[in-house]
């Protein structure tokens, strides 16, 4: 529950941002009058950072950034997910295990240096082509990269569930009544499979916005999007003489990834009656 | 071959039988995988060489403690699992080997004929789906019910097997075991069929209720014309279920009676330990003693010619080596043994 | 074997002979977020010494619940809310946790319904019973192994001496369960709890455990109370019969009796609605067993008054007001009806 509300808030203020921030994420005015890295004071409620931006402003643009990126990447990561591991989990045998070799592969691969590279390159292939004019390419990239190598989990968890579906004495019944493979997968496997799944996907968002956050503080974030972990990257190095300007971006994302893990807990417990007990 | 009819009249074989099933087999090879090869170990027994037969409207009852192959039976049967060998023939059709040719038309009327119950009401009906949904899954697979009628027919079937029809809009977990099996009852009552396989129906009820699921099965067969295979190992149940009874031991049949013939005159010494074993509620009566020693042996492992010859206290030297095949002993009796009582 | 019975005109304590166990008004109920389930209201029982008492009722009916009471181990989140259990004279409510695991194992002794999960599957057979005289009779090792295959013949389990190096996965459900009354019975206790300890095996194993408790009973002196809601088992194995229903006692008295002459309408109903296999049944639809009609009740919202009354065939409104208490009727033959003679309080 209180998972929820915090990840509702989270939902509210990125689409609301617009209209409620004080100051345009780009605006750079207070270089002129209050000068960068003041601290918190009525007109900038958390402090300017080291451009001069309203770190608030910044913070809350940031929100919509981090949604888009959790729920993106979790979106991509759970249909891929769920088909490789269901199949794999429904068909068994040789098809299973090749797709779990290929499953095993991804899990060995160091996602980080490969996200890391990838969107250096795609920074360096896209200059100079009509690519380079759509808006928030790089963000994207990012988002499509973590869900390509977020999937395995989900389809390990998939596989699993299929496995001990198929064998359920509902699923035996309706063989027996004669409904179609097809029936049997989309209505009586996946509709009892999905609780478990969505827990995982719910802790994967919060996980996406971790990868998200220190792939731009390492430097590598998209430049036009506002990002809490670009914040941090902008101002660490000023974390001694304007803190506010790093702890306002990190308790954001403490909040965010917080709302979500306790919303995998809830739904774990939902799912769950006995273990209340 | 097999026995068919009441004990009362003997219909020929070939004429009356609705279901006939000729050596049907279901061997699980055990086998050990190394990097390269695959090695077969050995081969778990489960079901060898059955043969029965059952008529329109009566009940054959399959009983045999675990591990004998009356469930691994049922599901050849019904090609729940793909059996090894064997025939089956519902009226004069080979259903085997239509369920393994895969037309869908076919095996579609197939299995409007034959149906079946499982055991365990808690897990043999999908916990997402409402009553009426599950209920409708028949219909909407066989197409045999106009849609427009969907609603009519689930609150027929409901009001059939004793439920109320208002609350077809439940889940599975709202209602008891009993009821449950009610509605699993139902779902198989939905595409009409003329043999129901129940599967140990009331063993995972409770005591008071098993009455009531009982008296449900034998009402419906008087309205509906039913046939019944009815598996269990609780004999008292199938003593009241059944027309004529088949004891299987370790994957084959060793006898199979009329119901009162057997339970009274049983000729097969594993179903004369296997009745005396019974405890019977009464203090007076003769005191359940155990006649047999030693356990069921392993289906990987069958004993050589009679399988039960390990533990039977009248076993010949011949028993050992010679298979006994199902002989008649009377009217309507076949028992498979040397040396019966 | 022959029980001592209390004569009616004293009060059961003040017996003949001190009875083994006796528990008074026990009441154990279940705290949950649905509200307060009252799995066992008001029970009496007794055991007396060399006797076996059979505990019968359905599921629900809290005959599991009274015996784990008897020993304290009822789980969260259940508690014992109030009532007496006096053990060989001593009050088991009293007992410190410390006291209750001195006797647990030594002096009563439990048979579990599942012998495959109520033995350890990681830890070998002779470890796990070798361990229980190590810890409780303070034996040496090499005398703990020689006691275990000791009772592991007694249990008729042949080549004793090899299994105790083998593991549960090991072995048949019969194998296992004759591992748990071996277990048992290790430190010769006075009264073994038996929940439904042949109910998960096959008919003719069913048959050599219920002989061997038998013979094990003869042979050690050893009461038992055997929970069940077989009716067979009961009349095979029981002197003395109580049945539940739904929390409280329908009836007890000795099992010749109980089956002779059933007094309650649950008692009478459960036997007629059990099919049997020496009866002949009528066919062609015709058969049909008298049957309970309804199902045992939710014990957060149970029936006022008689908890039975919503299902009874002999019901009347007097049921539904009045609490049945159990009364004497015969000698040793107590029932709570009202249709039989009980006086009620209000509810």
């Amino acid at each position: 529950m209180a998972g929820l509300c915090l990840v509702l808030l989270v939902a509210l203020v990125a689409l609301t941002c617009h209209w409620i921030a004080p100051y345009s994420p780009d605006d750079q005015s207070a270089m002129i009058g209050f000068g960068a890295r003041a601290a918190p004071s009525l007109a900038h409620l958390l402090g300017t950072d080291r451009n001069g931006y309203d770190v608030l402003s910044r913070v809350l643009y940031g929100a919509p950034t981090a949604l888009a990126v959790g729920i993106g990447t979790m979106l991509i990561a759970s249909v891929v997910g769920i088909c490789v591991g269901g199949v794999s989990g429904y068909a068994g045998g040789l098809a299973d295990e090749l797709i779990m070799r290929c499953t095993e592969l991804f899990l060995v691969i160091p996602v980080f240096l490969v996200i890391l590279s990838m969107v250096r390159l795609f920074g360096v292939v896209v200059v100079g082509t009509p690519l380079e004019s759509i808006p928030y390419l790089n963000l994207m990239s990012i988002i499509v990269l973590l869900g390509l190598f977020g999937w395995p989990p989900i389809a390990r968890l998939a596989r699993a569930e299929f496995m001990r579906l198929k064998q359920a004495e509902f699923v035996e019944a309706a063989h027996c009544i004669g409904a179609r493979r097809r029936d049997i997968l989309f209505r009586h496997i996946l509709p009892n499979a999905l609780p478990s799944l969505v827990v995982v996907i719910a802790l994967g968002i919060g996980g996406a916005i971790l990868a998200e956050a220190m792939v731009s503080f390492l430097g590598f974030g998209d430049p036009k999007a506002v990002s809490w972990g670009q914040l941090l990257y902008f101002n660490y190095e000023s974390l001694k003489v304007a803190p506010w300007a790093s702890i306002a971006p990190s308790a954001a994302i403490f909040i965010t990834v917080l709302g979500f893990n306790l919303v995998a807990d809830g739904l774990t417990d939902a799912f769950n009656p006995r273990l209340k007990q | 071959m097999s026995a068919t009819g009441t004990s009362a009249e003997a219909k020929p074989a070939a004429a009356s039988a609705l279901l006939r099933v000729e050596g049907l087999t279901k061997l699980y090879p055990v086998v050990r995988r190394g990097l390269f090869r695959r090695r077969e170990t050995g081969t778990i027994r489960a079901v060898e060489e059955v043969s029965f037969s059952i008529a329109p409207g009566e009940t054959l009852g399959l009983v045999g403690e675990s591990g004998c192959g009356k469930t691994t039976t049922a599901r050849c049967i019904l090609h729940l699992v793909a059996p090894t060998s064997g025939r089956a023939e519902f009226e004069g059709t080979d259903i085997l080997t239509v369920f393994r040719e895969g037309n869908r038309d076919a095996i579609l009327s197939v299995r409007r004929q034959l149906q079946y119950v499982f055991q365990d009401p808690y897990l043999s009906l999908n916990p997402r789906w409402t009553i009426a949904q599950t209920l409708s899954e028949p219909l909407r697979v066989h197409g045999h019910v106009p849609r427009a009628d969907w609603v009519k027919r689930i609150e027929t079937l409901l009001e059939l097997v004793g439920l109320d029809p208002s609350h077809a809009w439940r889940y599975p977990h709202e209602f008891s075991g009993g009821q449950r099996q009610r509605v699993g009852i139902a779902r198989a009552l939905a595409v009409e069929p003329r043999l129901i396989v129940c599967d140990e129906p009331v063993s995972s009820l409770d005591v008071s209720v098993r009455a009531q699921i009982l008296n449900l099965l034998v009402a419906l067969q008087a309205d509906l014309g039913l046939s019944y295979l009815y598996i269990s190992h609780d004999l008292s149940s199938v003593r009241f279920v059944s027309t004529r009874v088949a004891v299987m031991y370790l994957g084959k049949i060793v006898e199979i009676a009329a119901v009162d013939e057997l339970f009274e005159h049983p000729r097969h010494h594993y179903t004369d330990a296997l009745l005396q074993a019974i405890p019977v509620p009464d203090p007076q009566a003769r005191s359940a003693r155990g006649k047999l020693t030693g356990e069921v042996p392993s289906a990987l492992n069958v004993p050589a010619g009679c399988r039960f010859h390990p533990r039977c206290p009248a076993a010949l030297p011949v028993c050992r080596e010679v298979v006994p095949e199902l002989r008649p002993m009377g009217a309507n009796h076949l028992a498979a043994c040397h040396n019966p009582r | 074997m022959p029980s001592i019975p209390a004569s009616s005109s004293e009060t059961p304590a003040a017996g003949a002979a001190q009875p083994l166990l006796a528990a008074r008004d026990l009441r154990v109920h279940f705290f949950t977020q649905g509200g307060v389930s009252r799995a066992v209201d008001g029970v009496d029982f007794e055991v007396g010494a060399r006797e076996t008492l059979g505990l019968v009722g359905e599921s629900g009916s809290g005959k599991t619940v009274s015996s784990l009471a008897l020993l304290r181990l009822v789980p969260r989140p259940a508690r014992i809310v109030s009532g007496a259990i006096a053990f060989e004279g001593e009050d088991l409510l009293a007992k410190s946790e410390r006291e209750m695991t001195q006797l647990r194992g030594r002096r009563i002794a439990m048979v579990f319904q599942n012998p495959a999960y109520s033995l350890n599957p990681i830890r070998s057979v002779g470890d796990q019973l070798g361990e229980i005289l190590v810890w409780h009779e303070k034996l040496g090792r090499a005398e703990a192994r020689a006691r275990v295959i000791e009772l592991l013949s007694l249990v008729g389990i042949g080549d004793a001496a090899a299994r105790l190096g083998q593991f549960p996965h090991q072995l048949s459900g019969g194998m296992k369960q004759r591992i748990c009354i071996a277990r048992a019975l290790l430190c010769k206790p006075a009264l073994v709890l038996a929940d439904e300890p042949t109910t998960n095996l096959d008919v003719t194993i069913q048959a050599q455990i219920l002989d061997l408790l038998d013979d094990l009973k003869q042979r050690l002196g050893t009461s038992m109370i055997l929970v069940t809601h077989d009716m067979g088992v009961v009349a095979r194995m029981a002197d003395r019969i109580t049945v539940m229903y739904a929390g409280r006692i329908c009836e007890t008295g000795p099992a010749a009796e109980i089956f002779r002459n059933p007094q309650h309408p649950y008692t009478r109903a459960l036997l007629a609605s059990t099919p049997r296999i020496d009866q002949r049944y009528a066919r062609g639809g015709r058969a049909a067993l008298p049957a309970i009609e309804g199902r045992p009740p939710d014990l957060r919202t149970p029936p006022r008054g008689c908890r039975f009354h919503p299902r009874c065939p002999e019901a009347t409104p007097e049921c539904a007001r009045l609490t049945p208490q159990m009364t004497p009727i015969a000698p040793d033959h107590a029932v709570s009806c009202l249709k039989r003679g009980s006086s009620g309080t209000e509810t």
